[in-house]
């Protein structure tokens, strides 16, 4: 039981799922402490402060006393992109390039496949663009132009703003969102515009409205993407900032003092008051592979695959050198593509939920997903109506779930709806036992997160084999021996935490934010086959980004010894389109040499990455956009390692053995089954066997060896 | 080795004959082992496409004009990753004329660490912009399979810039036409090749890194490749690629089996050769019968001597696979044992079967054409297995300018513009096409950024909007495609053409009594005062291709219309040209249009009052957009009576229509009205 303390030592870290609201606690004096709630939709705020008071039950503490003695609350959220999925934003009026009213309808012609399987966008005849955030008759152009130099070639009229105001108003705008073209090269006319609209709707009259820039928000190359993510994050801003208010508002009368911090998937945390909506995307998944990143630090590991297995979706994140970068991932937003700087994280259609089905014109094909049970009605043995055969329902025929403890008792799990599924579905129409046919779901479902994982690592240049692999999520510990043989790693890491790996990740991250802005500049030129002498052009991007930084950070009341900043170039060959980015070795350059540096820098990660037949320097080097990453200097988070016990667990850590199926062993077998919260570190486990733990279970295969480390983290190894 | 074109090698497009080794390795596979490996393969392709999209620079590869596959030892496509499907039976031709020619030959061989290039059309089997490299992947000594990249580069060093020279008149004007040629060797390009095909084009940067890209790409598959095979065993690996194989033309053959019996025509017409307003005509005839398709044709004009309208057979074969892969197959993996469901028959000397020296740069034109006439005929044929996809087309006809010059960077460009990939989807049974959906041939392509297009090249783009007269109307109407214009800006010059066709004819059929698409063409001002109007801030300047011939648009210039297709011009600083994209064909009849969808239209720029009062004889308040319901039941009324006032009996309809003729001089190519025939076969050779 914790003591009442005066001072400020607990942590709350909450990450909402789609299922479970993830709750992770720390304090250095009594340990950490998880827990989950479901997620209430109708109103976040609910499972979030049942969250706080199970924490705070878990700790020997009221809730007030807890947050009373909070010092920080990190949350991962999904407010925006709940709001975005139920289309609950405001109307908003789009103000644009006179000629170009259609560019987000358009979205590049491709934008039916942003967002959507590989198996539904190769069904062309049923293709279907997303609802827009913005209707058409939202749009009005306006007369002006800026070329790619930079240059005003048509001047914007302030009468005809007026007039086009006065349209959308009429219409019934609730904010305004305005997106020229060029204008991260040269925003005069986007200012002249939300000038024009605070002088018509000051501040002080109700009628003010909000105007949102596309050369504040996303100053970067491509208007598709730019619009977008400015009408994404209008779209989502006023959701956000009421609903968070609320909470903040309940918080503050629960006893927290400090202000709320979100966290962002650029891989930074803000307080709520300086964070940009767009950044809050995803935050979840991104806060898991920072935790990973982290935790890696710890063991002195740098490059990690992390995997989280949840009940519908299997997110793929990649840690290499110890960092979180942001590669030239496009982030997608419900069926958005956006351009902001986000750490990639990527999430394919399998876990619990996924279902398995039949390809009859492909000779009965076994196939697993994409399409999920969710967690309504859920897997047949949820008995909510579900009647496909999911993986989650392999897992209890096969034996390694417990029916009547799953969630810590929190759900009982009916198998014989798990056999029927399967049996009728799968194991008939195949002539197959029951049995063989959840092993065979497994196995499939688990090749299938296996090889899309390594090809995510392969992607980005690198082998997987060299990397350790992190198995989170309530299923990630379940099917970690199944799907690490695809990676060909060696070593893979089920975190105590992995549950709640986001809520855990939250736990971790640092005050960062990233600024970034378009500007083409040939640091090697093609023509005459020199480095470029323009330093001040390449500086002056830098020390704008710097000022924009160090402004921002000081609001939030840090000061500027205490910032650090790297520089990241997203950089090509002439003529290429697509970007490789590139840390680079000088925040600001001082000579032509120095230019030379970050080509062969260049040069040299492509080759890396690409093989070096693929390089081409004679071709010409283009910086195209700069990304400056301010960090606020904090402590690391520090776990002390605990003692080691000998190799065999203790008696008490015993359960009662359950009749599980393993294929490499012909059929079920009586399997020792283990407490996980009973083990202790140096405790050994030869597979076959099952690890219970309250939120998820460790299925360690014959011929794998389970060791509880010394942070109390499950290492699965091939025996 | 004669030296001359391999006739034989291009008949293979069907799966080879399976060797003894595959049979013996195929039949110890497990399905669930099987499952795993056409994931991992997909995957490996899939890295493979991917890695060459990145590294290369042609607007092809920048949006995505990209199709990389995985080929059996003997050549035959088992796994591929692109929306290019006509890539998934012609992708291999270049790759079995490998296996064929260089595998035992001394001077060339077939050795770990080679690659092979390729760009003749005759074996990529669409045209010379297309090109391809391929590697051998070797394990335990072993030759065990092919990947390889293909792409539409375009610039190909033609006598007009990017790759499809309107004018040519043999296949010597055409530009770099390579066979597989091996460009490199122990891992590593061969410089003097390079060399050699950088400055045989126009723009030997993009040549060059699309060559790099596709090589880069095919060596990381060849490793994972290698590493499965280390894994899982060569003996494995080859029954699993071919077990790929044979599962396909199983489903391929079931699905056909579920179709009606029956013989689908469907006459084509194109109304353009070289650049003349001629009429050509491909009579398609496409018989089911018990699990396969058989293509003929009934009436085809003939092979066009001196004009690039013509294409190889195997175009048009890989052209039927881009409806058959993405709308019907679309369910099936796609590869080339789809093919073991068709099987097919040309008449020699014909536009869809050239031989000899006649020039094929425009062989997409005809292609496409003729894949129009499969789209029409496949949603007939799929009515009763699949309404929800017995669909309208999408826009066939092309409308692509091309270019070539100095950007603002004074760097050399050469190419086509992104906007081919902004055309309209086909309308459904049950709701319009998708607005700027792709192209059909390219579905995933995309249609690029203003911002990123003027970025190198020397643009100012006037406007870009939905252009609402692009699409066909209907009970659903199709997508509507882009309409948009650009001023030459930055450089003092800029030679500029436009390909396609459709500008008398409709390109693009409706179906089920949807309308088609109206047909587009181009207008260009020279002299143009554009810029004096912008730097005026002059509103009553275009923002869209229906106000551009408006009497309120100011633009003084030397004011031209052009067909869609328009020979290379050159085009001074300020001048500008306007090009529609177009959009997708109609589905039912306009009459049976929800009235309130009009008005929506109406209401999002995508139809004019004229067509609601005119073409869907809606009735309603202009200022409020109201729909009076019953004045609308009454005008429709009308028009229904109308039409059956306007109908005559079969018989008589037939005698005055059969009377009907074209006027003459539009059918100098046209082969014999009204039933073409194919030019006399003088045994020329390839």
């Amino acid at each position: 039981m914790a003591q009442e303390r005066k001072d400020l030592s607990y942590e709350i870290n909450i990450d909402v799922g789609g299922t479970f609201t993830d709750f992770y606690l720390n304090d250095q004096a009594s340990g950490a402490f998880l827990t989950k709630t479901p997620t209430t939709h109708y109103d976040l705020s609910v499972g979030f402060m049942r969250g706080i008071k199970d924490l705070a039950k878990s700790c020997g503490l009221g809730r007030r006393q807890l947050l009373e003695q909070t010092k920080a609350v990190r949350y991962c959220t999904t407010v925006g992109t709940n709001a975005l999925i139920e289309r609950s934003g405001p109307k908003l009026g789009l103000i644009t390039t006179a000629g170009f009213e259609d560019t987000i309808f358009l979205g590049r012609a491709r934008s039916w496949a942003d967002g959507i399987s590989v198996t539904e966008n190769k069904d062309l005849a049923r293709i279907n663009k997303p609802t827009p955030l913005i209707a058409r008759d939202m749009v009005v152009g306006v007369r002006e132009r800026v070329d790619s130099a930079g240059q005003v070639v048509s001047p914007l009229q302030a009468e005809e703003v007026l007039e086009k105001l006065q349209v959308l108003v009429d219409r019934g705008a609730m904010g305004f969102v305005v997106c020229l073209l060029w204008s991260f090269a040269n925003p005069v006319h986007e200012h002249m515009i939300k000038s024009i609209i605070e002088e018509e709707y000051p501040e002080d009259y109700l009628g003010s409205m909000p105007v949102t820039l596309s050369c504040e928000v996303s100053p970067k190359q491509g208007e598709y993407t730019r619009f977008i993510t400015t009408a994404v994050n209008a779209y989502i801003h006023g959701v956000m900032a009421e609903e968070l208010n609320a909470l903040i508002h309940d918080l503050r009368s629960a006893g927290y003092k400090r202000p709320l911090q979100l966290v962002q998937n650029t891989g930074g945390m803000k307080k709520v008051s300086r964070t940009r909506a767009v950044l809050t995307h995803n935050a979840g998944p991104v806060a898991g592979l920072h935790g990973a990143a982290a935790l890696g630090e710890t063991y002195g590991q740098g490059n990690m695959v992390f995997t989280d297995m949840g009940g519908t979706s299997f997110d793929i994140g990649v840690i290499t050198g110890g960092r979180l970068k942001t590669y030239d991932f496009i982030q997608v937003i419900d069926r958005w593509r956006t351009n902001i700087a986000a750490i990639e994280v990527k999430s394919i259609g399998a876990g619990g939920g996924s279902i398995a089905w039949l390809n009859e014109l492909m000779g009965k094909a076994l196939n697993v997903g994409p399409l999920s049970a969710g967690s309504m009605p859920g897997p047949a043995c949820y008995d909510q109506g579900g009647e496909e055969p999911t993986v989650t329902d392999a897992d209890l025929v096969l034996g390694y779930l417990d029916a009547d403890n799953y969630l810590g008792g929190e759900m009982l799990l009916d198998p014989d709806l798990s056999q029927e599924a399967i049996r009728k579905k799968i194991a008939a129409p195949l002539g197959l036992e029951v049995a063989e046919a959840a092993a065979r779901i497994r196995a499939l479902v688990d090749a299938n997160m296996g090889q899309e994982a390594f090809n995510e690592v392969a992607l980005k240049g690198h082998d997987p084999r060299n990397f350790i692999l992190f198995a989170c999520g309530g299923a990630g510990p379940a099917h970690a021996c199944g799907f690490a043989p695809y990676l060909g790693v060696k070593k893979v890491l089920a975190p105590f935490y992995s549950p709640v790996s986001g809520a855990f990740g939250a736990s971790t991250v640092k005050v960062q934010q990233v600024w970034n802005h378009s500007a083409t500049m040939k640091l090697f030129r093609w023509k005459d086959q020199a480095y470029s002498q323009d330093l001040d052009a390449f500086n002056r991007v830098v020390e704008g980004l710097k000022d924009l930084a160090l402004r921002d950070l000081r609001l939030e009341g840090y000061s500027e010894d205490r910032v650090s900043f790297r520089l990241e170039l997203d950089m090509r060959y002439g003529m290429q389109y697509n970007l490789t980015k590139v840390t680079s070795p000088h925040l600001t350059v001082r000579s032509q040499e120095q230019f030379k540096d970050i080509c062969d820098r260049f040069t040299e990660e492509y080759s890396k990455v690409y093989s070096p037949e693929a390089t081409y320097p004679q071709g010409g080097i283009n910086v195209e956009c700069f990304y400056l990453t301010a960090t606020v200097d904090q402590a690391p988070a520090v776990w002390t390692p605990a003692d080691l016990a000998g190799p065999e667990p203790p008696a008490e850590a015993a359960l009662k053995p359950r009749k599980a199926y393993w294929r490499a062993l012909g059929g079920f077998k009586e399997t020792p089954v283990h407490d996980f919260h009973k083990l202790l570190p140096g405790n050994v486990i030869l597979g076959p066997a099952l690890v219970d733990a309250r939120h998820t279970t460790f299925v360690i295969e014959p011929f794998w060896r389970f060791t509880l480390d010394r942070f109390f983290n499950g290492v699965l190894e091939p025996a | 080795m004669p030296y001359t074109r391999d006739t034989e090698v291009v008949q293979r497009l069907k799966p080879e004959a399976m060797t003894q080794a595959e049979q013996e390795a195929l039949a110890g596979i497990d399905d669930l082992d099987f499952e795993i490996f056409q994931h991992k393969m997909n995957m490996i392709a899939l890295e493979g496409k991917e890695t060459t999209m990145k590294l290369g620079a042609s607007t092809g590869m920048r949006w995505g004009d990209v199709a990389f596959g995985i080929y059996t030892g003997l050549g035959d496509l088992a796994v591929v990753a692109t929306g290019i499907w006509f890539h998934a039976v012609l992708g291999q031709i270049p790759v079995k004329f490998i296996v064929k020619h260089w595998l035992k030959d001394e001077t060339v061989g077939v050795r770990p660490g080679d690659s092979y290039f390729f760009n003749d059309p005759f074996y990529s089997g669409v045209h010379a912009a297309d090109m391809g490299l391929c590697v051998p992947v070797f394990a335990e000594g072993e030759l065990i399979c092919f990947v390889g990249a293909n792409v539409h580069t375009g610039e190909n060093g033609s006598a007009e810039p990017g790759g499809q020279p309107i004018a040519a008149k043999s296949r010597y004007e055409e530009g770099l036409m390579v066979p597989p040629i091996k460009v490199g060797e122990n891992y590593t390009l061969r410089e003097d090749i390079m060399t050699m095909l950088g400055t045989a084009t126009r723009d030997p940067r993009t040549m060059v890194l699309d060559i790099k890209a596709r090589l880069a790409a095919c060596r990381i598959a060849e490793r994972r490749i290698q590493e499965m095979v280390a894994d899982k065993g060569l003996a494995f690996f080859r029954g699993a690629l071919r077990k790929i194989l044979t599962t396909t033309a199983k489903a391929a053959r079931k699905k056909v089996s579920l179709l009606h019996d029956g013989i689908y025509r469907q006459p084509r017409f194109m109304d353009i050769v070289g650049n003349e307003e001629k009429i050509i005509k491909i009579g398609i005839c496409l018989e089911k019968k018990g699990d396969k398709l058989k293509l003929t044709f009934d009436g085809v004009s003939p092979m066009l001597d001196a004009h690039p309208q013509n294409t190889f057979f195997q175009g048009i074969i890989g052209l039927a696979m881009v409806y058959f892969c993405g709308w019907f197959f679309y369910d099936l993996p796609a590869n080339n044992a789809l093919l073991e469901a068709l099987d097919w028959e040309f008449p020699a000397r014909t536009v869809v079967n050239a031989s000899g020296d006649v020039p094929t740069a425009l062989a997409p034109a005809i292609q496409t054409c003729f894949v129009h006439g499969i789209f029409l005929i496949g949603a007939r044929m799929t009515y009763n297995l699949d309404p929800e996809r017995a669909v309208a087309s999408w826009f066939s006809g092309f409308g692509v300018p091309y270019f070539g010059g100095f950007n603002q960077w004074e760097e050399p460009v050469a190419d086509i513009s992104p906007e081919l990939n902004a055309t309209g989807a086909g309308a459904r049974p049950d709701m319009d096409g998708v607005s700027g959906a792709g192209a059909f041939f390219a579905t995933m392509s995309d249609c690029s950024d203003v911002e990123t297009t003027e970025a190198d090249r020397p643009f100012l783009y006037l406007f870009r909007n939905y252009f609402k007269h692009s699409y066909g109307a209907g009970k659903y109407r199709g997508g509507a495609g882009v309409g948009f214009g650009v001023s030459i800006h930055h450089v003092p010059w800029l030679a500029m053409g436009g390909l396609g066709y459709g500008s008398k004819y409709p390109a693009t059929l409706g179906i089920f009594g949807g309308y088609a698409v109206p047909p587009g063409f181009i207008q260009t001002v020279h002299g143009s005062d554009v810029k004096k109007h912008l730097a005026d801030s002059d509103r009553s300047l275009p923002v869209n291709l229906d106000q551009l011939y408006g009497e309120a648009n100011p633009e003084k210039g030397n004011r031209a219309l052009h067909n869609i297709t328009m020979g290379i011009k050159p085009f001074l600083n300020g001048d500008t040209f306007y090009m529609p994209a177009g959009g997708g064909a109609g589905y039912g009849d306009v009459l049976e249009r929800d009235p309130q969808a009009v008005m929506d239209d109406l209401r999002s720029g995508l139809a004019s009052r004229w067509m609601a009062e005119n073409l869907y004889k809606v009735a309603f308040d202009p200022e409020t957009l109201v729909v009076d319901l019953e004045a609308t039941k009454q005008l429709r009324q009308k028009a229904f009576e109308e039409r059956k006032q306007r109908g005559v009996p079969m018989a008589e309809f037939e005698e005055t229509w059969s009377k009907q003729h074209p006027p003459r001089d539009i059918l100098k190519y046209f082969g014999g009205y009204p039933h073409p025939k194919p030019k006399m076969d003088f045994g020329l050779p390839m």
